[in-house]
């Protein structure tokens, strides 16, 4: 190790070790000048801070809660599992109405208890005030409950301390009642930009002797410690609350309600206020009467706000750790914790963001034997002093930040070490460019399409999804978007991992003019003849060969202009005239949406919105279920008006095309319980498409399906095709949570990536992923699923596996750990398996890992073995790899090319098999006719 | 029910009918364990004194013989017929009789399941009555100096109204919330608890199953799979659903009228149920298509559920896959069981069952039994009392469960607040249980109850085990309906939370 790493980490490990209190050993030697050490790869000015300096923060926040009779004896309010969350950062200021739509998507996932937005980077004239102003002052953000007392707040708080700059209530709706979704009506909230006024910040420094901190410091933390006592006084003290404040920071603010989050932008009037980061949360709180917003999401801190979605296991150890260093909440949740935390080690501690989010979600495991040793002995340092404080269970947080003093906005995720909320990251790249982070895709969807309708510049397809993968060495489970103004002042946005490493964004740069409509647009001639384009796609189509229609766009693409594709695509969907011609124009549009390949300079994510919309617009002109011509096309169209109408299939109809925009995710308006019905009524194949995160699609049919099949276009839900027995589904992009949890029979198909727990208990299917899957795939599987997922997957892959002996009629996993370029080349990943723990637990079934380069190593394995691909192994597993070479293109031959070598199946492929399971009981054929006959004795 | 979905019925197979009578069902045992022994000397001049005195059948002389045979024990009343000139002992001409305490009877049970309590549920088992007084059983509970054994009744020396048995009305409804589902009711305030098959036999699960029929109640199938020989109970079948989703399709659920999301078990909490390796016989594996011979641990947690949202997610799953189906979430009872009711309301469950630590066979591990989850009785009241104060107390049914022995804890924990019981352990007993908590040990239990072995399992027959289990229903029944009774109540749902008609015994100078 090097001298400057050993000294950091010594550093962390002396500096914040605060014993019982204030601990006299510290001291060192040349008295409190020590010189704050510097960490060079980061910001000069963050640094590790000096222990007396601590002390004395630490110190001045006892005496405030001793003067305020705070009563450390606290209890949990509630408890609230979960919520939604999301959030999203623009390069330009962009309006808080687009926050309504995700919001509104993330409806099943709050209560309706409480809802609450945050906003930063705002704009100044919105709010009355200069530039400078909104950049050197606090925003101080009030809500009075009770009215009456807002006077007296200013008579305390506000005049006395603060030089005022500005000051407003914010404007609100009249009747209250007339939003939907507000349950109580909502506190006024007031806001005040502010200075500390020098002379009580003079006398506050020398009272607390912070005469080394920074002179801004010492002011955020009377402001910090001045909200403290407001919220004592009129909310933490009291059984009736009457104010307490929203927010405190600089060019950022917090509005929560009792109601649905995307009320606050209705009720407060903000869907014009336009800010950089926004980010939203919907409440899901247990307790069932709720009458004020003080535990809503999002909490504050200075200059920061958080959400978060999950649940502490260790609320209790956390809030302990905090009060030893004199933090002490007030509104009783995991979430002001949360907030508490992560402001104590930025500001208190001054760490580095990397080292923050080490201390919330600390590596472990093999993640950490795969840093480097230097990282190893800070991240040790870390970890020994804060796991106390490091939060435990299932947690999600997004955290929008302005960094004042360097110009610089962030929006974060950061998710828990064993990833058990759901999240997903998504970023567009172009002349704006958008970051989103989510507790699920739609809501990101939703985003970005409600946005897209005011800037034509911004897709509604994001040019990369991602997850992360918590507290790993590879990405360290959190992504920070940073929005700073590059040099001709404009705001640009870069996307970091924990340790600062750029996420790579796909290669294509030229984009697609949307505003140009894509209605009226005409086929531009290409080259041969003015007609060309309307000629050659008829002719494609009537040729009935899909594929070769499919691979002649793939191959003109890079060479055509926008417009060209689009008037192809269109000109596809117009000469779909009949059956047998739509159809075929169906299947070309799937192959060119699932499919890899290189679309040349041109975006690949405008190039798929291009494909979506013709393909909405073709499945969208199908005759409808209700109107007269029954039995003439052989698909018909049903939607959400036309529900009603469905009635069983008539003469040559064969496919009910679902289109479910407008369905609710779940319950009896929603588009899965409307297939169920279908199903009864006699159809067998199904199109469902403009999907909005609907849940439970292909569940609910029962046994015997095997006739039946389902294509899924747009973003699917979570629980799709959970407990399928026969049937088929394709879903034709990522799919979300909990995909086929105990599948019976049948064989779905993910043209993407799948989410957590995918195949949970799961007796059979064959399934067949392109893309990644996410936590804890096939965990508790038994029988005989396979499964071939050809990208890799975040951990616990087969966890307590059950799947009998493959060869003979068991279960396996096929992990190839593969993943297309940006040319649509197949490249290997760097490792298959990149999570420690694979096959734990198991006793049956095996895994079939893709790893020439042999990176797999044991102690992944807690409890498996490797064990040699043998010849019946390769004969058992290629009829799946054939299989996946039709579905997604991957070839066999290309799986076996090593370096550009074709090599044998044995040594590329590892087999992962059940370590020294000791079976007790062995299969004795007389027990199984006594036990039978027993039984049938007992049946009579 | 008009929105009766036809995709739950495809599969439907008729439905099969048990009759509600009572008749006797001894000991399958020759001589059953019992309180007394008589001991018959040589002395003995075969006069014929005793059987003719005796008014409880205790010895027997076979027609055409002229000895005596093995006389029944257990139906002697012991030395306290010494007061009543039936007494055998004080009468036979040679003294060749003598009665005394069975060395069993003090090895027998424990605080508990105190060894009278098991005797007296042995005798509700075999007649369907409780045993009358002259045997001084004390079964109204056990010895464990907590719990409901510090538990009373302050009847009033004259019920304050007379009510006829027949104008009692014992029956619970397990939806309340008026969403469209069926309207559940069932005759008896309880159901069976979730066994699963792997954990006890078939025939046990049948027992069950069948005896719910009988008495227009429930059984669950516990999360070992759903056998082909319960569809003909399917419409009084809970199915489970627990974390190891063993033996789960989506054709099991949609098969039964009430599914049942276990969390965690009052008994060990924070564990998921276990199966040992000894016990996952050929038919257990097959039917939850695992491994052979392995010991299957369920996960603690739902993988897919670690927040109330995900609950909530996982609930309309269900109620999408069966659309008539009830739901009912099983937790166990943490100092937070109140929020976690009223999440599960807000969620969307019908039923909240919550299962203190006393329950649990001997399978639990002795560390977490009784030493992690809130006791019932403190859990019951608890959530009863939050529901009310968040106003959604009527729209859901609590279901209270560990440790429930008697007809009379069923009283006290309905008096607590709960609108109803599953009991587990004492169906067991009334199958012949002896509570030697040997469950999980090799192939399980001697008693051929617990166990999937087939030559244990053969122990039983299940027109027996069925009549076991509707004799101990209808004499719980008829003691509830003296309980009741002597309050003066009309219906268990009028004795629903009236906690001022108990005491507790460590507590009564405040009784006023």
């Amino acid at each position: 190790m090097s001298p400057p790493a050993q000294q950091r980490a010594e550093r962390i490990a002396h500096n914040v070790r605060i014993r019982p209190m204030h601990c006299a050993a510290e001291r060192s030697a040349d008295g409190a000048a020590r010189r704050p050490y510097q960490v060079l790869e980061f910001d000069a000015r963050q640094f590790v801070m000096n222990s007396e300096l601590i002390k004395r923060l630490a110190g001045s926040r006892k005496q405030l809660a001793e003067s305020l009779n705070y009563n450390p004896l606290l209890k949990k309010e509630a408890e609230e599992g979960g919520c939604g969350v999301v959030g999203f950062c623009c390069s330009e200021p962009v309006a808080g109405r687009h926050i309504y739509e995700p919001s509104r998507q993330m409806h099943n996932r709050g209560n309706g208890k409480g809802g609450g937005i945050a906003a930063v980077g705002l704009v100044p004239e919105q709010l009355g005030v200069s530039r400078e102003v909104l950049d050197s002052h606090f925003l101080l953000h009030v809500a009075f409950i009770d009215t009456k007392v807002r006077p007296e707040i200013e008579a305390q708080f506000i005049k006395p301390f603060f030089d005022i700059a500005a000051s407003a209530k914010l404007d609100k709706v009249d009747d209250w009642k007339s939003v939907p979704g507000l349950e109580v009506l909502p506190p006024d909230v007031c806001r005040y930009f502010v200075r500390v006024k020098p002379l009580v910040l003079d006398e506050f420094i020398a009272k607390n002797h912070l005469q080394q901190l920074d002179r801004d410091e010492a002011e955020d933390e009377f402001v910090n410690q001045n909200s403290f006592s407001l919220n004592q006084k009129y909310y933490a003290s009291l059984g009736e609350k009457r104010a307490f404040v929203l927010s405190h920071g600089r060019d950022i603010m917090i509005l929560k309600v009792v109601g649905y989050a995307e009320a606050i932008v209705k009720y407060y009037k903000i869907e014009e206020l336009c800010a950089h980061e926004w980010i939203a949360h919907q409440r899901f709180p247990t307790k069932g009467r709720v009458w004020h917003p003080g535990g809503a999401h999002p909490f504050a801190a200075i200059d920061m706000a958080l959400v978060h979605n999950g649940d502490f296991a260790n609320y209790h150890s956390v809030t302990e750790y905090l009060k030893q260093r004199h933090i002490y909440p007030q509104f009783l949740t995991d979430t002001e914790v949360s907030a508490l935390l992560f402001d104590l080690l930025t500001r208190t501690y001054h760490y580095p963001l990397e080292y923050i989010i080490e201390a919330l979600a600390p590596t472990t495991e093999l993640d950490f034997d795969r840093l480097d040793p230097e990282k190893q002995k800070i991240y040790r340092a870390i970890q020994a002093t804060h796991i106390h404080g490091s939060p435990d269970g299932p947690w999600f947080f997004i955290i929008a930040r302005n960094l004042a003093r360097q110009k610089q906005f962030q929006l974060m995720g950061i998710t828990d070490t064993a990833m058990l909320r759901p999240q997903v990251f998504a970023f567009c790249d172009g002349e704006v460019q958008v970051g989103l982070i989510g507790s699920e895709k739609q809501a990101i969807d939703a985003t970005l399409l409600s946005l897209s309708k005011d800037d034509k510049r911004i897709c509604p397809v994001a040019d990369r999804y991602w997850n992360a993968r918590g507290g790993s060495h590879n990405d360290g489970g959190a992504f920070i978007f940073n929005l700073q103004k590059n040099p001709a002042g404009k705001i640009r946005i870069t996307c970091t991992d924990k340790f600062g490493k750029p996420v790579p964004m796909p290669g294509g740069t030229e984009a697609c003019d949307f505003s140009k409509g894509g209605t009226g647009l005409r086929p531009v001639p290409s080259g041969d003849s003015p007609d060309g384009m309307e000629q050659i796609v008829n002719e494609k189509l009537a040729a009935g060969n899909s594929l070769a229609a499919f691979e002649w766009v793939r191959d003109q693409l890079p060479k055509w202009t926008y417009d060209e594709f689009r008037a192809a695509c269109r000109q596809m969907v117009d000469a779909a005239k009949d059956a047998s011609r739509t159809a075929m124009a169906i299947e070309v549009f799937a192959l060119l949406n699932d499919r890899r390949y290189s679309t040349g300079s041109k975006k690949r994510s405008h190039v798929l919105h291009v494909i979506h919309t013709e393909l909405s617009r073709l499945l969208g002109s199908l005759p409808n279920i209700g109107s007269k011509d029954a039995g003439k096309s052989a698909f018909r169209l049903i939607d959400f008006a036309t529900r009603g109408s469905l009635r069983p299939p008539q003469e040559n109809e064969t496919t009910l095309v679902i289109d479910a925009a407008n369905f609710a995710p779940e319950g009896s308006n929603c588009d899965a319980e409307l297939l169920v019905d279908a199903f009864m009524k006699g159809w067998r194949h199904f199109i469902s498409f403009n999907c909005i995160g609907q849940r439970y699609i292909g569940c609910g049919l029962g046994p015997e399906t095997g006739d039946v099949t389902i294509e899924v276009y747009g973003s699917s839900g979570d629980y799709l095709g959970s407990g399928i027995d026969g049937l088929a589904i394709t879903v034709h992009g990522n799919a979300q949570d909990q995909l086929g949890q105990i599948t019976k029979e049948g064989k779905m198909v993910v043209h993407g990536d799948v989410g957590q727990t995918f195949m949970y208990g799961a007796k059979g299917g064959v399934v067949y992923v392109l893309g990644n899957a996410a936590g804890r795939p096939l965990i508790n599987s038994v029988g005989k699923p396979r499964v071939v997922i050809n990208g890799t997957c975040l951990d616990f892959l087969a966890e307590s596996f059950m799947a009998g002996d493959p060869n003979h009629g068991g279960g396996f996993v096929i992990l190839n750990g593969v993943k297309f370029d940006d040319e649509g080349k197949l490249v290997p990943l760097p490792e298959p398996y990149p999570g420690s723990n694979l096959f734990s637990l198991a006793s049956g079934g095996a895994i079939f890992v893709r790893d020439p380069g042999k990176t797999m190593v044991d102690q992944q394995l807690n409890g498996g073995k490797f064990a040699r691909v043998t010849a019946a192994d390769w004969e058992l597993i290629l009829p799946y790899l054939e299989e996946n070479q039709r579905l997604f293109g991957i070839t066999v031959g290309q799986l076996l090319t090593v370096n550009g070598q074709q090599r044998k199946p044995a040594q590329v492929y590892r087999k992962v098999v059940p370590g020294n399971i000791k079976a007790i009981v062995t299969e004795d054929t007389d027990d199984v006719a006594a036990e039978e006959l027993v039984g049938d004795l007992a049946a009579k | 029910m008009n929105t009766l979905p036809e995709n739950t019925l495809k599969t439907r197979v008729p439905q099969e009918e048990v009759e509600r009578v009572v008749k006797p069902a001894p000991s399958r045992y020759r001589n059953e364990i019992a309180k007394y022994i008589v001991h018959r000397s040589l002395d003995c001049e075969r006069c014929g004194k005793c059987l003719e005195v005796c008014t409880h059948g205790v010895h027997v002389r076979k027609p055409g013989f002229e000895y005596f045979g093995e006389p029944n024990h257990h139906l002697c009343i012991g030395p306290a017929c010494a007061k009543n000139g039936h007494y055998c002992v004080a009468q036979c001409p040679k003294q060749a009789l003598q009665i005394r305490e069975n060395p069993m009877y003090r090895a027998l049970g424990d605080c508990r399941w105190s060894a009278d309590l098991i005797l007296a549920t042995w005798k509700m088992a075999e007649t369907g009555e409780a045993p009358s007084d002259e045997y001084d059983f004390n079964y109204e509970c056990g010895d464990s100096g907590g719990g409901f054994d510090k538990l009373r009744f302050k009847f009033p020396k004259q019920p304050p109204i007379k009510l006829d048995a027949d104008q009692i009305d014992t029956s619970i409804s397990l939806n309340k919330r008026k969403d469209g589902r069926p309207e559940i009711k069932i005759d008896v305030p309880w159901y069976g608890g979730g066994m699963s098959f792997g954990s006890v036999s078939n025939v046990t699960q049948l027992s069950k199953a069948r005896a719910a029929v009988a008495w227009n109640t429930f059984t669950c199938t516990g999360e070992g799979g759903y056998m082909e020989r319960m569809r003909p109970y399917d419409d009084h079948m809970i199915t489970q659903v627990a974390t190891g989703l063993f033996g789960v399709r989506e054709e099991t659920i949609q098969r039964v009228p009430i599914v049942e999301f276990k969390y965690a078990q009052g008994a060990k909490p924070g564990l998921g149920g276990h199966l040992l390796g000894d016990k996952n016989t050929p038919a257990v594996a097959r039917m939850r298509e695992t491994v052979l011979g392995i010991s299957l641990f369920s996960p603690f947690p739902f993988h897919s559920v670690y927040s109330i949202e995900d609950h909530m997610k996982h609930i309309d799953w269900v109620k999408h896959v069966n659309r008539r189906a009830l739901i009912s979430t099983k937790v166990s009872t943490p100092t937070d069981v109140d929020m976690v009711a009223v999440g599960s309301y807000s969620a969307g469950t019908h039923i909240v069952h919550i299962d203190g630590g006393y329950g649990g066979t001997g399978a639990a591990p002795d560390i977490a039994k009784k030493n992690i989850a809130m006791p019932i009785e403190y859990a019951i009241g608890k959530v009863h009392n939050f529901l009310t104060d968040e106003g959604v107390r009527d729209k859901m049914t609590l279901i209270a469960s560990g440790g429930i022995r008697s007809a009379h804890d069923i009283a006290k924990a309905i008096a607590l607040g709960a609108d109803g019981v599953v009991v587990g352990t004492a169906e067991l007993v009334a199958l012949g249980c002896v509570r030697c908590s040997l469950c999980a040990s090799g192939r399980g239990c001697p008693r051929g109850i617990a166990t999937t072995d087939p030559e244990l399992c053969g122990k039983m027959d299940l027109d027996w085990g069925t009549q076991r289990l509707v004799n101990l229903y209808s004499a719980w029944r008829k003691t509830l309906v003296g309980i009741l009774q002597r309050l003066g109540l009309r219906s268990v749902a009028e004795l629903r939370g009236r906690t001022d008609l108990l005491m507790h015994l460590d507590y009564t100078n405040d009784i006023r």
